[in-house]
């Protein structure tokens, strides 16, 4: 009787056990907020220095009503979305050259590497001087950040294409163009889409710090102004929801990843 | 004399970069007869796979001459198809598309390429299975479907290199019955690799065997066992006669 019962229950968990992951997770968050409120009861509150969740969500409310929240975060998603699609408009052709012509490869691996170990940002004030306050000074810097991970990403996915499909193409007919098309690029597609992951938390950097040095608007402006106007609830409110866009975009990504690639087998 | 294939004097050298050269092979001459099963056993590394590479046209020989129909092999072309060892099937694309990639390359329209690929499914017993990806596949119909993309651009000759080595035993059996059922049906010459003896007599006209690096045939054995081969033969007396003169042949040129 007993032994049935187990099996009853192993064979339908119940709610907690089948979300148990996903139910842990948020509690953990909830936590936070829960103890970042509560730390205030113990330790004085200065709402010029800090601000703590229940402010937080009022200044929320404040940014949602006066539309200034969705307005600036559109005008920060044009240098965005502009500089990253550039990025992998140039840095995925220029990975997959780098892997498949060995001369390319060896001569830019050593200077790109020193272009994505260097700390770029370091050079947003003179990208904005160069190319001006206006989205395509900010779409540079977006650019220069998140190109270097598809190139590198595309440039290992070329390294892992099978030796042995080459052949197969090429017996059968298939020239340099044909290997591009059914061979080298398929199998570099999901190395690039693992390269958007980390491009794009990249890219929101770019954003922020190029509008943090010039700008009249944007979601990085928001938050310098409001930090130099000590309103630190609306602040935090800004940063959270770059936080928030940044998990969006990055678990959209990995959600992707598994639809659009169902040949991988499970691993 | 021009045969239908044929390879005089075929040798070729492997220069790795710092390191040694390798004599792959060294002299190897050959006629194969159209519509011909022809088998080559030899040790490892005396060159099999090479000479198929060399007949595909992937490797070129530094000596000797390899023609087909009196003309000079000078690169891959649609009268010969490999069927490779690793099966060598496209993850991303589902049974019917990897067995149309010869004919996409050819540029052939996706109505014709279907209506081939269609047919193919069914000769290599797959029907059922055309939407499915490799990895949902056991390796026996990996291999099959690495067979129907090689018949798809209808080869006169159908290269096979060890194309069982990676199936299980059992598999490996069916699947030699199945090669000698497509092979009547489709009526190809096939040049057919292999490590092991049984598999080459079961299946050839003839088996040549090889030597040691660099390879050369080193006696080319006639199967007279007759056709249509029934799995009952490989226990016959002649049969196991043919299997010991062949490794008697063979045994001196292993390396250990």
């Amino acid at each position: 009787m007993a032994q049935q019962e187990t099996m009853i229950a192993a064979a339908t968990p119940a709610f907690a056990a089948r979300y148990r992951r996903l139910l842990l997770g948020c509690l953990a968050v909830l936590l936070f907020f829960a103890a970042w409120q509560a730390v205030f009861l113990v330790v004085p509150f200065n709402p010029l220095f800090i601000s703590k969740p229940s402010l937080i969500a009022a200044g929320y409310a404040d940014l949602i009503e006066s539309g200034d929240l969705f307005h600036d975060l559109a005008v920060s998603a044009v240098p965005f979305f502009v500089g990253l699609g550039a990025a992998v408009m140039i840095g995925v052709p220029l990975g997959i050259l780098m892997g498949w012509r060995v001369r390319v490869g060896y001569a830019l691996d050593p200077l790109m590497t020193i272009f994505y170990a260097s700390p770029l940002v370091a050079l947003a004030p003179l990208l904005v001087i160069f190319f001006g306050v206006g989205v395509s000074g900010k779409a540079i810097i977006v650019f220069s950040l998140s190109v270097f991970p598809f190139i590198f990403n595309a440039y290992a996915g070329v390294h892992a294409v099978d030796r042995l499909l080459i052949n197969v193409v090429r017996s059968l007919g298939g020239g340099e163009w044909a290997l591009y098309r059914k061979v080298i690029l398929p199998s570099v597609l999901p190395y690039v889409v693992a390269g958007a992951r980390i491009a794009v938390g990249r890219a929101l950097i770019g954003v922020l710090v190029g509008e943090f040095f010039a700008a009249s608007e944007g979601i990085g402006f928001a938050i310098s102004r409001f930090g130099d106007l000590f309103a630190m609830d609306k602040m935090f409110a800004c940063i959270l929801t770059v936080m928030v866009i940044a998990v969006i975009l990055t678990e959209g990504i990995r959600w992707a990843e598994r639809a659009a690639f169902p040949w991988r087998a499970e691993q | 004399m021009t045969g239908y294939i044929h390879a005089r004097s075929v040798s070729l050298t492997f220069r790795p970069p710092n390191r040694a050269p390798v004599r792959a092979l060294g002299g190897f001459d050959i006629d194969v007869e159209e519509g011909e099963f022809l088998s080559i056993v030899g040790p490892s590394g005396c060159g099999k796979s090479t000479f198929l590479n060399v007949l595909l046209g992937l490797t070129k020989p530094d000596g000797g001459e390899v023609m087909m129909h009196g003309k000079p092999i000078r690169g891959p072309g649609s009268d010969r198809a490999m069927v490779f060892q690793e099966f060598g099937l496209l993850p991303w694309r589902t049974v019917t598309h990897n067995i149309e990639l010869g004919l996409e390359l050819k540029k052939v329209p996706a109505d014709k390429r279907r209506a081939v690929a269609d047919r193919l499914v069914t000769l290599v017993g797959l029907s059922g299975f055309e939407h499915h990806y490799p990895h949902e596949l056991s390796g026996g119909m990996k291999q099959r479907v690495g067979l129907a993309r090689a018949l798809a651009t209808d080869p006169e000759v159908l290269l096979m290199d060890e194309p069982f080595a990676a199936l299980d035993a059992q598999t490996r059996d069916l699947m030699q019955v199945e090669l000698l059922r497509i092979w009547r049906e489709a009526k190809k010459t096939v040049l057919f690799v292999t490590h092991q003896i049984d598999e080459a007599i079961y299946l050839s006209d003839r088996v040549v065997v090889m030597s040691k690096r660099p390879g050369r045939a080193k006696r080319i054995f006639a199967i007279k066992l007759p056709r249509p081969r029934e799995y009952e033969m490989r226990v016959t007396p002649e049969f196991n006669d043919l299997k010991l003169e062949i490794w008697n042949t063979l045994k001196d040129e292993i390396v250990m």
